[in-house]
């Protein structure tokens, strides 16, 4: 398949306006200021883009919802907080191809008639802040940011932001509070942000992959992306394989590649030929899938029909040499670590799944222990704030479910430490 | 109409509310933690969760809202195991250390668990652990309670806008604390300690001091502070007040307290209380029997009533005594001593500027409700930092300021720094030229409505000042009076509030008419901040020297006639002499005695020396207080009274609300109006109040305003103006009002030369907080504000000793650098014992308001060398 997202990344000068520009970049502008504002969101409604931060929401609706919005001024806003362990799909676009993403916001920002944007970067991606700073001034210069964009009189700046570093921020209504300067905690919604976001105003938060896929809908048209993958979220996508395969990386596949390519056609199956054990499809909050799964079609629809979620498309593989359980502890104390602390079920009861866990890998584990994880895992489950508790939570019940044996096997039983007693 | 059924029961409300408010109009108690009434929703806690028909997951109430044929469960097997879940949780990182803990018997979070939560806890691990903070000298932080239902926060953020807390770190390991370990803005307020459901914030003053079960009785009783007249409750043990709390919701304060009402009750009980009547016996005070010490004073008053004339008296009230007290004072001097020499310290300001804008605008203009002030379309203030001396009231303004209302402010405002959307900050005593081009720029923008010609032609008389000459003189930029100008120029009902600071300068009157010129403009409505709890109480009972009680001139026939046909005596038909005249009569032996009710006029009027001389030189100086002031000292009869929580009576707050008072402990002292009437009494005159009930009832016939009013009245929250009396219609004339001349002079200070102004500090309350060890212990230590240019140039750092000298005296003080101050003016408090402001501030009287200036006292600032610590 032709590349798009990942186009031209290979070029060591990938970030310069005027590769971008030769091979094609910055077109999607000019095509996309000849067509009224709706036009554009009519347009992102007909190519049936889906959200690629994670929770897959279309992104033509979100927009028009803003757009309906009388409030002024709006914003757009580029989620770039990309924290979740196994996600680094965006990176290349924001290191290596920058251009595109900010082609993509400029068109979003005319869609929505908002006149500023930012981008929210995660704070662990210095590299990519300078990067996209230096590529908005040339953006700038030639005219494609500013009072007057290709003289048409439409008016967009853009800002970089740097986040402090915390997972929760990648939640939008965090995100918002954290560019206001306060505390990164999610939100009460209603009122969504698209309504009541960014100061109050109507915002549109959308992920950096998505944004990127704007130009190439301005570019092939509508009709012509809806064609490519699954026909209800059809699009490239990027999917960030890491773990233990031969070639890890980020992979543009057309959206509802199944698993088994993903690992064995692309990543070059499991390093050193051992057997799968278990793949987490969709960044460490995704429940774990066994490998009679694989064959599943990487995309919004199918994932969850087998138990899992999409996700950002983080693909984490484990071969038969893994210890699932220390696995579990590893996610474990990173939720606990950036559970943001305003709902108590997630705060208190995060920590609490980690302390358990934590005691049963180093071997002072009880038989009751496993039981224990999973009540306090539903008292966790469809009580927390934001899905933040939700998906640690139910990380631990999908381990558990497909993976008991992997737990129950560092519990010495009560009757067995007696005899070792006796011993 | 909007139909739910919650627990099968249906109830139809008028618009949505949260599922917990329908509940709770339902009669449907759902447990909460992190919500708070006085709070926005947070939905933390997810103690609330309940079940809605159609929705799969449990929901918040106090964030969801009821929509139309909403069906809500309480109480089902999923929602009690969800709650059970959720405290149990609590109860991981929440130490059990209930027998020790102070909040015990009246902990949200032990109360939830008793009636909800699991018999036992599965949790194995260890507590995470977190030192008691004693770092703020009145709140005691204990973290490791804290359960991060954020009320504190949202409180100090939200409702008290001081930002002073905030939550630190991640999951279970966040704490509320300072943003920078102390150095912050803590304003001592204590709403954080209302709204925190468990011991994690609490009083450091009453660490182990205070069980809930052990308190005897509560009473419902009104601040003692300011004027503002918070609703507090007293919870008493004893004979002692154990705590000041304030009640969810109820009265003017909705539940809110500042820092001087919730800790500075405990002057009450301080052991400096006089317990006994003292007399003067060769120079020196001696304890005495109630009846000698009446017999001494009406013996003497009646032996200089006789020789010198009823003029030779005067008598000076105060706005920290009842209604009552003072109406029985005003009554005593008139009718039984036959003078008008009548004043007190709301004669320096408040009472001025008051009777200033009753004579332009009608009686009663200046009482208006306070929630007035966030429900306005624009603010200015003016003369005085709302937040410090009205601290209440100031949380309006910054609450109309976090709506978007805009906010203008005037002078130095620390507590309004982060509220306003403009602070103008004069050039010392240039007011006067700033307020001129604003109403020369203001004239421009909005034509008169011809509701008053008379003022109107006033008005337009007045000087203009163009805005590049005010900019020249005040300092301020072209650009930031225009803004001022647009920005008052399109509000449609302002508040405009006024502090004494503009009125206690030689251009005092210029300043009151430009003020009344700018608000007759703006249509604005009035608020004058009172330092006092009762200084509006004293105004309208008659303790002024031209006023009888309900505002009626005492120079005007027929209302000194009614008086006199009610009294059946003559009084002087002249107006008495004014506060500031007393004391140069007193010093040119034209007054021979004096009659103090809870003054302390040593302490509270300018140039201490020249005040102290006058009282020295009276033939008799009867003083009645409750601690042995200055004042005291020089007296020949001190009568020990009670204090504001010994006694029955009411105050009236700034707004004109009459409150009642409620009685919380015995005081060894006496009524001010009852050691009064027993001296009336040895003066021939009876005066048989059995109670202050009485006293009302009398004033009630005697003010027109007041009446038929009684306490009734006031326990309903009903006693608000115009009561149910006559207040007195000016019309649409200015006849009688002394106006300023309109060509006043442009003042311009010099630059070079430092001069000295008052400073209105937060932690305290003018001479009372002397006796509070609550309020000492947040700022115990009397400074002198200085500029930071200044105190560079005079190489002084910040806590260095520094002695500031005038012609009237010197005093020694800490520094304070401050960045905002003007260069040319430092800031002395008046609260503090023998290092108070007016013990190097000298006066000259403002010739047509009668009150002092206290402008254009010059100082010498010296750095004291090598003394680390004064003694």
């Amino acid at each position: 398949m032709e590349k798009f997202l990942l186009r031209n990344i290979e070029n060591p000068n990938s970030t310069d306006i005027n590769e971008y520009i030769s091979v094609g970049g910055y077109k999607a502008i000019s095509k996309a200021l000849e067509l009224k504002p709706s036009d554009i969101i009519d347009e992102v409604k007909r190519s049936g883009l889906r959200g690629r931060g994670g929770a897959g929401f279309p992104t033509g609706m979100k927009w028009s919802f803003a757009a309906a919005d009388p409030k002024k001024p709006k914003f757009i806003l580029c989620n770039a907080d990309e924290g979740e362990p196994g996600t680094f799909k965006d990176r290349p676009i924001l290191e290596k191809n920058p251009h595109l993403l900010i082609e993509g916001m400029i068109i979003s920002g005319y869609a929505l008639q908002a006149e500023y944007g930012y981008i929210y970067l995660r704070g662990e991606y210095p590299r990519a802040k300078d990067i996209l700073k230096d590529a908005i001034k040339q953006a700038h210069d030639k005219g494609y940011l500013g009072d007057n964009i290709l003289g048409k009189g439409i008016r967009f700046y853009l800002h970089v932001h740097q986040g402090a570093g915390a997972y929760i921020c990648g939640e939008e209504t965090a995100l918002i509070e954290s560019l206001e300067g306060k505390r990164g905690q999610p939100r009460i919604k209603p009122p969504f942000p698209v309504n009541e976001g960014f100061l109050s105003k109507p915002t549109v938060v959308n992920n950096v992959e998505t944004l990127a896929n704007i130009p190439y809908i301005m570019e092939i048209g509508a009709e012509a992306y809806s064609k490519i993958g699954s026909p209800d979220c059809p699009g490239p996508k990027l999917y960030s394989v890491s773990g233990h395969v031969k070639n890890p990386g980020v992979y543009e596949l057309p959206m509802g590649t199944t698993l088994r390519d993903i690992i064995y056609a692309h990543c070059g199956g499991i390093r050193d030929n051992k057997k799968l054990k278990a793949v987490i499809p969709g960044g460490i909050s995704t429940p774990i899938l066994s490998p009679d799964k694989i064959d599943c079609p990487m995309d919004f629809v199918n994932m969850p029909k087998h138990g899992s979620m999409l996700g950002s498309g983080a693909v984490i593989v484990f071969d038969e040499t893994v210890d699932l359980a220390k696995v579990c502890l590893r996610a474990m104390k990173f939720f606990e670590h950036e559970s943001c602390g305003k709902c108590t079920p997630c705060r208190e009861g995060v920590g609490w799944m980690r302390a358990i866990l934590e005691r049963i890998c180093n071997g002072s584990g009880n038989e009751k222990d496993i039981e224990l994880l999973i009540e306090v895992s539903r008292n966790i489950i469809g009580k927390t704030f934001c899905p933040l508790g939700d998906g640690a939570a139910s990380v631990v019940q999908s381990f558990i479910k497909d993976f008991r044996q992997e737990f129950e096997q560092h519990i010495t039983k009560e009757a067995d430490k007696e005899i070792k007693a006796a011993a | 109409m909007i139909t739910v059924t919650i627990n099968g029961k249906k109830i139809a409300l008028e618009k949505p509310v949260t599922i917990l408010k329908a509940a709770e109009i339902a009669g449907i108690k759902i447990p909460t933690l992190c919500h708070h009434d006085m709070l926005e929703p947070y939905g933390g806690c997810r103690l609330c969760l309940v079940e809605i028909e159609k929705m799969p997951r449990l929901q918040t109430a106090c964030t969801q809202y009821v929509t139309d044929g909403m069906v809500v469960w309480t109480e089902t097997e999923k929602v009690v195991e969800a709650r059970k879940g959720v405290l149990e949780f609590l109860l991981i990182n929440h130490p059990l250390d209930c027998p020790y803990c102070d909040k015990a018997g009246e902990c949200d979070l032990q109360d939830l668990v008793v009636k909800y939560g699991p018999a036992t806890g599965r949790f194995a691990e260890g507590k995470r652990t977190h030192p008691e903070s004693y770092d703020d000298p009145i709140i005691v932080r204990n973290m490791e309670r804290c359960i991060l239902c954020a009320r504190c926060v949202r409180m100090c953020d939200k409702v008290q806008g001081a930002s002073a807390i905030s939550i630190t770190n991640r999951s279970s390991k966040s704490f509320v604390e300072p943003f920078s370990g102390g150095e912050y803005n803590c304003e001592y307020c204590g709403n954080c300690l209302t709204v925190c459901p468990v011991g994690a914030i609490m009083s450091r003053l009453h660490k182990h001091a205070y069980r809930p079960w052990l308190i005897e009785k509560e009473v419902d009783t009104v601040c003692s502070f300011c004027g503002v007249g918070c609703s507090l409750t007293l919870q008493v043990r004893g004979n002692s007040i154990v705590r000041a709390v304030p009640k969810p919701g109820k009265g003017l304060n909705k539940g809110l307290l500042c820092n001087r009402g919730r800790f500075g009750y405990d002057y009450v009980g301080s052991t400096n209380r006089l317990d006994s009547p003292l007399i003067k016996k060769d120079g020196k005070l001696d304890r005495a029997t109630w009846s000698e010490a009446f017999a001494y004073i009406a013996n003497r008053l009646k032996k200089i009533k006789e020789t010198y004339g009823s003029n030779s008296i005067a008598g000076i009230a105060s706005g920290r005594c009842t209604n009552e007290d003072n109406y029985v004072f005003q009554k005593f001097m008139r009718v039984v001593l036959g003078t008008n020499n009548i004043d007190s310290v709301a004669g320096f300001a408040y009472a001025p500027a008051q009777k200033f804008f009753e004579g332009i605008f009608g009686q009663g203009v200046t009482a208006n409700p306070m929630h007035g002030i966030a429900n306005s379309d624009g603010i200015f203030v003016i003369g005085g930092d709302p937040t410090s001396v009205n601290p209440v009231l100031g949380l309006q303004v910054r609450a109309a300021h976090q709506k978007g209302v805009p906010v203008i402010t005037s002078g130095y405002m620390q507590g309004l720094k982060m509220f306003s959307s403009k602070s103008l900050i004069p050039d010392t005593f240039t007011e006067t030229t700033l307020l001129a081009s604003l109403l020369t720029g203001l004239m421009k923008e909005r034509p008169f409505c011809g509701l008053n010609s008379a003022f109107e032609k006033i008005i337009r008389d007045i000087q203009p000042v163009e805005i590049k000459e005010a900019e020249e003189i005040c300092g301020i930029t072209s650009k930031d009076i225009s803004y001022a100008i647009d920005t008052l120029s399109v509000m449609t009902n302002p508040s405009i509030i006024i502090g004494r600071d503009i009125l206690q300068r030689a251009e005092g009157h210029t300043n009151l008419l430009l003020l009344a010129a700018l608000i007759y403009l703006l249509n604005g409505r009035i608020y004058l901040l009172s330092e006092l709890p009762n200084e509006q109480g004293l105004v309208d009972m008659g303790c002024l020297p031209d006023m009888l009680p309900g505002g009626r001139p005492v120079t005007v026939d027929i209302f000194r006639k009614r008086y006199e046909e009610f009294f059946g005596v003559e009084i002087p038909s002249r107006s008495g002499l004014s506060l500031m005249e007393m004391i140069d009569a007193a010093h040119a032996n034209k007054i021979k005695a004096m009659y103090v009710m809870g003054e302390d006029v040593v302490f509270n009027v300018p140039n201490t020396k020249y005040v102290k001389d006058a009282l020295s030189k009276l033939d008799l100086l009867v003083v009645q207080d409750i601690f042995m002031t200055e004042t005291a000292n020089l007296a020949d009869v001190v009568l020990p009274s009670l204090a504001w929580a010994e006694k029955e009576g009411s105050y009236t707050n700034l707004e004109r609300r009459m409150q009642m008072l409620g009685k919380a402990v015995d005081g060894k002292g006496m009524d001010d109006w009852q050691a009064i009437a027993e001296i009336s009494r040895m003066l021939g005159f009876d005066m048989d109040y059995k109670d202050s009930g009485d006293i009302i009832s009398e004033m009630a016939r005697v003010s027109p305003l007041h009446k038929d009013i009684s306490y009734k009245d006031m326990a309903d929250g009903e006693c608000i103006w115009p009561y149910k009396g006559e207040p007195l219609r000016h019309g649409m004339s200015i006849e009688g009002i002394e106006m300023p001349d309109v060509k006043f002079p442009m003042i311009r200070p010099e630059r070079k030369k430092i001069y000295i102004g008052m400073d209105n500090p937060l932690f305290h309350a003018e001479s009372l907080s002397r006796n509070s060890a609550a309020l000492h212990s947040i700022a115990p230590e009397p400074y002198v504000r200085i500029n930071k240019a200044l105190a560079h140039e005079l190489s002084i750092a910040n806590g260095d000793y520094v002695t500031i000298t005038t012609n009237s005296g010197s005093i020694e003080l800490s520094a304070q650098i401050d960045s905002d101050l003007p260069a040319n003016i430092v800031l002395i408090p008046n609260n503090f014992d023998g290092k108070g402001v007016f013990a190097v501030m000298s006066w000259r009287m403002n010739p047509v308001i009668k009150s002092p200036a206290m402008d254009f006292t010059e100082a010498v600032i010296k750095k004291i060398k090598g003394a680390e610590v004064l003694t």
